[in-house]
């Protein structure tokens, strides 16, 4: 232990004057002067990376004329570069050659450089053509911001950092976010529904500086929170209840769902969030909730077709896993190099077969497709209520021998209904592991034991470089996750923050979350992406003090009004002069109208639900056109929609026009589009027609009798804060337009009050009610309504 | 609108537009034409103009899910008769992987197609009486006898040929059209999907979100599944007790709240929202407009056959392909299920042929006679082909396993050479013994004709510049015009 402390300290120091010298560079470097310094990351790498290491790079069998633009020294000693000279620069001359023989890229390549991407080659080789190792790959480093404090506001450690950008760009903090919408992005953010008005009506109340840290602690605190973490969690996990494929067959993987809410909700620490994920099963004596805790890395989908080879698909889950491992955990992609040397990235073949070998060694059954429960290895994981009904059976036991029979047969019969979650569980004789020619499953050539690449190896795995810890024992995926968590592995953390960083704000630090390999962006604040991670792991990677941290911050408190200098100065908000403004997500939207509405059905956990979907879609896909989809009544129409149940080969379709993916494979970052397609559902869905419905109850009933302030609760509960007159004004006409077509045509109002299956509120006049869900309707689709701002 | 969208919100959208990925569907032209966009940015080596002379403007993919037999409808091999009942030759089969359904058969029995045919048209194309309507318009098509792909299985094939990969994650075809070409249409998607079940079997396998889903391009970018019934598209009536003058009345209060919003906010992606609920407007007239065929003449059904009177049927949309693309909708997807003869092939592939057959011949010469074949490309063809050799014993009714070492496509338009044969397979209809054409091939050729460099229509996603072809495809000349 004091040797790991001792090594840890010296490390810190190290890395430490390495990032000194790296944060002078990059300010230097941002500043717009026409000779300024180029920053090899920023400016160099994805220059070379994309347009000159397919050939010169990493990968050694498509290396043309032995030359590699990766390693300063063989780029110099084969006088591509002359540091200092461009002129006499091989690359330069290559660059600037029309002729097609000697022009570099060449045209076959169809990857031109442009004349800036020239200008910059140029001017770094006149500076030196220093090179830097990729930041990524370098563990973070601690620093401090340059500035104390600025105007008139106190600014805490984010808002610093932010803050030293700001006077590079001379721009300066949006002012604070009025109080109404502070609180409503805070809580959509931090559990993905809209305040109530109790909490409006609280926070209001209390003007003291500490009235926000309340809310912010009463929100972590709260199982809404988990379940927004967990929500995020499933895309990234692929998690879903179907297999996928051609069959896709039910399957009953959300105990493990439950397993990462219970997680966020008793806020575990986020490296043993890690560990037991992928490796619960090999801690000692694992538990239960261990074992379910690893159905993460048995997410992927399960082909059962008919005639498939079952080798060549347990390959595919295998490099599922390391797909998903890589871009969740390490932010990198590491499935170009299944095939072959990564291009761009220093991750060979080889060393991807090593990380393949940690997750090839399961003792993984292909199933087949009648009668699917669940492919091997799995455990049956009774609910409370089901535990309670086994012991019982137990307890009933008497000795009577006809008794225990049937009792037996009746405990049997009820095992087969408790829902099997595939969990990991390794061969007792390891599986060899072959590098495989071009991935294919059946061209093994060289074997391989498991390792990391050598790129991250500085960090030793469990002490020892690859193949064998210490002991002599072989690495397996226990020593990969504790390597993982490592407090000095330089992407985890890092990547953790990032992404959340991402939740709240829209885009990452690092805007290309799933990839901090050489293609993928540079950190907007580099500093501050280091300050987090360090945070993090010196909390003992305490997940709610890390995004209290964030949430309290003046950055994130910021008004979100964009100013007309402001979108031409930093349209994407990359420089974070102002909060956050965008759509919510897709299960967001649905959960906030429930909400709204009163109809949400608040209950944590427990098997996937039916709300409404349209009629046919699954057997227009369905094999045999068999499986339909049989909507719930009562409570599964109205639970969040992290429940919805999930068919990948058919996803529920009002998700899927809000950006959500089919969750085949890992995905960090949701496209955010803006459609007719949504317009349509938000106005006719009817999940959003019955909200409407309720919502007009609501302020019928709770506004009382002035049109005026039943508009403005309307208003409070879609958007937190009341009507402004001129809306009052057009939501007056709207409703006066709605009350003459329902009074004179009264089926018309009936009809619309139909919709859905709750009950008509028989107290209010149909043509009432009927107009004023034409008024909730109009504010269910606001965008101000679906938006955090 | 005009009022709400005035001069000064029109400037945010614009600037706005340049950096950020807000697609939309009428929008997504504009963002293509718009160079320094997020998305353009990732696609300016793939602007249509950057490329070559596009011949396709749009595309009528015709799927026929399953694996139709090559066998009985267009690969004549007048030795199968004689060679009926003997065993497939180790020469021909050279240790070729077959599927679980057949690896564990001792005997390989070929099995002859029960169906004549005939040569056709100045091209003496071969096809079976089964397609006299395809058969009658052999000179307008471009046969490909040639096709092969590595898959044996559904999933692994279907996703290869819609996706490029054998394995999920990839965009669809469509999506990259939509991503490369943007749409037409003011009020319809540019990627369409429908999907009709066969006569000839109960569908007996499935269809997958991700053969028109969007990968990792940006999601508007995914297939719009059109259905029959009256909301052809998902939520696209209004409900009940809404009619549509009520409708623009709220619609045109909630356009004046965003704006007023916007004013509040200065976000420019209200003033698209606020695009996107009137866009959503126009759908729901130009959708049902589109679908509703009663203003067809009778001489449309004489032609595309009684049966695309029946909604949902592949006759009707077939003839739904061919309204659409006359409004602009650039890729049209029809599925067809009900392919997947593992057993009595005789029986059920005449249901199945009499499905498709007079409404996509119809098709062809519809398009042609309004002079759109030129600039529409339609694609016939499955996943796979079938084996020549039966499934079990071999019966009257035999039935053919999965075959991908050679199938049939045909296309027609769009830049393909009309009247062309293309490839040939050995004896047994086995192995192809002349001018290959792989699945990378097709997608790069089908490219070129939209105007695309297959080598240049990249996304970069995780690091890397992904294609619909891969690392692979050559375009063949020979399929061309």
């Amino acid at each position: 232990m004091n040797l790991f402390h001792a090594m840890k300290s010296l490390f810190m120091c190290w890395s430490m004057s390495l990032f000194h010298a790296f944060a002078l560079t990059t300010n230097l470097a941002t500043a717009q002067s026409p000779d300024r310094q180029i920053d090899f990351a920023r400016d160099i790498q994805p220059i070379l990376a994309i347009h000159c290491w397919s050939c010169h790079g990493p990968d050694e069998t498509s290396r043309q004329a032995e030359l590699r633009l990766d390693v300063r020294d063989q780029a110099i000693a084969k006088s591509a570069i002359v540091p200092g000279d461009d002129s006499t620069s091989e690359l330069i001359h290559r660059i600037d050659s029309t002729d097609t023989d000697s022009k570099m890229p060449p045209d076959t390549s169809k990857k031109p450089l442009n004349e800036k991407q020239k200008e910059l080659l140029r001017k770094w080789i006149q500076q030196g053509a220093t090179y830097a190792k990729h930041w990524a790959f370098e563990a973070p480093g601690r620093t401090a911001p340059s500035s104390q404090s600025s105007s008139d506001r106190s600014l805490g450690p984010i808002d610093q950092f932010v803050n030293d950008r700001f006077k590079q760009m001379q721009i300066d903090f949006s002012p604070r976010a009025d109080r109404e919408t502070l609180l409503r992005r805070v809580t959509l953010d931090l559990t993905g529904l809209p305040p109530t008005l109790e909490d409006l009506n609280q926070f209001l109340s209390d003007p003291s500086e500490a009235a926000y840290e309340r809310v912010v602690d009463r929100l972590l605190a709260s199982e809404r929170y988990a379940e927004r973490m967990a929500m995020a969690w499933l895309d990234l996990a692929r998690y879903a209840d179907t297999n996928g494929y051609n069959n896709d067959e039910e399957r009953t993987m959300w105990p493990w769902r439950d397993w990462v809410i219970n997680a966020f909700h008793r806020n575990m620490p986020y490296d043993q969030f890690i560990v037991e994920q992928l490796a619960g099963d090999l801690l000692p004596n694992p538990s239960r909730d261990q074992l379910i805790a690893t159905a993460f890395l048995r997410n992927q989908g399960h082909n059962t077709e008919g005639g498939i080879i079952p080798e060549e698909y347990r390959v595919e889950y295998v490099a599922d896993r390391v797909h998903t491992t890589a871009t969740v955990f390490l932010g990198l992609s590491m499935q170009c190099a299944r095939c072959h040397d990564h291009k761009f990235d220093p991750i060979t073949q080889t060393e991807y077969y090593q990380f393949f070998a940690f997750f090839n060694n399961l003792d993984e059954k292909q199933a087949s497709y009648s009668k699917f429960v669940a492919a091997e290895p799995f455990i049956r994981v009774p609910s409370a209520e089901q535990e309670s009904q086994l012991k019982n059976l137990e307890s009933e036991m008497d000795g009577l021998p006809e008794k225990e029979a049937s009792k037996k047969k009746e405990r049997e019969a009820m095992e087969l209904l408790l829902p099997a979650v595939m969990i990991l569980r390794e061969l007792a004789t390891p599986r060899e592991t072959f590098v495989l020619k071009r991935g294919q499953y059946d061209q093994p050539s060289m074997r391989v034991s498991a390792s990391v690449p050598s790129i991250l190896s500085q960090l030793p795995l469990n002490n020892s470089t690859a193949g064998n810890s210490p002991t002599g024992e072989p690495v397996g995926r226990l020593e990969l996750a504790m390597w993982l968590v490592d407090s000095r592995n330089p992407l985890t953390a890092r990547v953790a923050v990032n992404r959340w960083w991402q939740s709240f704000f829209g885009t990452g630090l690092v805007k290309t979350v799933e990839d901090f390999g050489t293609t993928g962006e540079s950190p907007s604040h580099p500093e501050l992406l280091d300050y987090l991670a360090t945070k993090l792991i010196d909390s003992h990677w305490n997940v709610k003090e890390l995004q209290k941290l964030i949430v309290t911050s003046a950055t994130y408190m910021q008004s979100s009004r964009l100013t007309p200098e402001l979108l031409e100065r930093d349209p994407e908000n990359r420089m974070l002069a102002r909060g956050p403004r965008y759509r919510l997500e897709a299960e967001t939207v649905r959960d906030n109208a429930l909400a709204i509405a009163g109809l949400l059905q608040h209950r944590m956990g427990g098997p996937s639900v039916k709300p409404y979907q349209p009629a046919g879609l699954w057997e227009d896909v369905t094999v045999e056109r068999k499986g339909k989809y049989k909507e719930d009544t009562g409570e599964g129409l109205y639970r969040r929609s992290m429940y919805t149940f999930w068919k990948r080969t058919c996803p529920p379709p009002s998700m899927m026009s809000f950006d959500a993916p089919n969750r085949e494979v890992c995905l960090a970052r949701r496209a955010r589009t803006n459609t007719p397609l949504q317009s349509l559902v938000l106005l006719n869905d009817p999940t959003y027609v019955e909200a409407a419905r309720l919502l007009a109850s609501l302020m019928i009933r709770d506004g009382g009798s002035e049109t005026k302030d039943r508009i403005n609760l309307g208003y409070r509960r879609c958007v937190s804060r009341n009507a402004r007159p001129d809306e009052q004004k057009i939501i007056r006409l709207i409703l006066e337009q709605a009350q003459e077509r329902f009074l004179s045509n009264a089926k018309q109002a009936t009809d619309l009050n139909s919709t859905g299956a709750t009950p008509v509120d028989g107290a209010i006049d149909s043509v009432e009610l009927a107009s004023w869900t034409i008024v909730a309707s109009t504010l269910l689709n606001l965008d101000e309504t679906i938006s955090k701002r | 609108m005009q009022t709400i969208l005035d001069e000064r919100n029109r400037l945010f959208r614009r600037q706005f537009l340049r950096q950020s990925v807000t697609g939309s569907v009428a929008l997504s032209a504009l963002l293509n034409a718009d160079n320094t966009s997020a998305v353009a940015s990732a696609v300016t080596s793939a602007q249509p103009t950057a490329h070559l002379a596009p011949k396709a403007k749009r595309v009528i993919y015709l799927f026929q899910s399953g694996g139709p037999s090559q066998l009985e409808l267009m690969d004549y091999k007048p030795k199968l008769p004689s060679l009926h009942g003997t065993e497939l030759p180790d020469s021909i089969r050279q240790g070729q992987r077959v599927t679980g359904m057949t690896s564990g058969q001792k005997s390989f029995p070929v099995a002859a197609p029960r169906f004549r045919f005939e040569q056709h048209g100045q091209s003496g194309a071969w096809f079976s009486e089964l397609l006299p309507f395809t058969a009658k318009i052999s000179d307008q098509l471009c046969i490909v006898r040639s096709m092969h792909t590595e898959a044996i299985n559904h999933d692994p094939a279907i996703t290869f040929m819609q996706t490029g990969s054998q394995q999920p994650g990839r965009p669809s075809m469509g999506a990259w059209l939509s991503y490369g070409l943007g749409s037409e249409a003011e009020d319809l998607p540019a990627f369409v999907v429908m999907i009709s079940h066969g006569s000839g079997s109960d569908s007996n396998q499935g269809l997958l979100d991700r053969l028109w889903g969007s990968g990792f391009l940006p999601s508007n970018h995914q297939g719009v599944k059109f259905r029959s019934g009256s909301d052809s598209v998902l939520y696209l009536n209004d409900p009940s007790g809404v009619d549509r003058n009520l409708r623009r009345k709220m619609l045109d209060g909630l356009a004046k709240l965003n704006d007023l919003q916007q004013q509040q906010d200065g976000d420019p992606e209200i003033a698209t929202r606020i695009e996107q609920y009137e866009m959503a407007f126009r759908m729901q007239a130009s959708v049902p407009e589109l679908t509703d065929l009663s203003n067809e003449p009778e001489s449309t059904f004489d032609l595309y056959g009684q049966q695309a009177k029946t909604a949902g049927s592949y006759a009707a949309n077939c003839l739904m392909a061919r309204r659409m693309v006359e409004r602009g909708v650039r890729f049209v997807q029809l599925y067809h299920r009900g392919w997947d003869n593992h057993g009595k092939l005789p029986t059920n592939i005449p249901k199945q042929c009499r499905d498709v057959d007079q409404a996509q011949a119809a098709l062809v010469t519809d398009l042609k006679q309004r002079g759109l074949l030129d600039d529409t490309l339609v694609l016939w063809g499955g996943e796979f082909g079938r084996s020549v050799y039966s499934q079990g014993s071999l019966q009257d009714d035999y039935g053919r396993d999965h075959h991908g070492r050679c199938f049939s496509m045909w296309m027609a338009g769009g830049g393909t050479r009309p009247g062309a044969l293309i490839g040939e397979t050995d004896d047994y209809g086995y192995n192809i013994v002349s001018d290959p054409i792989h699945i990378h091939d097709l997608h790069a050729t089908l490219l070129n004709c939209l105007g695309f460099d297959h080598e240049r229509l990249t996304f970069r996603y995780q690091g890397r510049d992904f294609r619909l072809t891969d690392v692979h495809g050559r375009v063949m000349p020979q399929l061309l015009a």
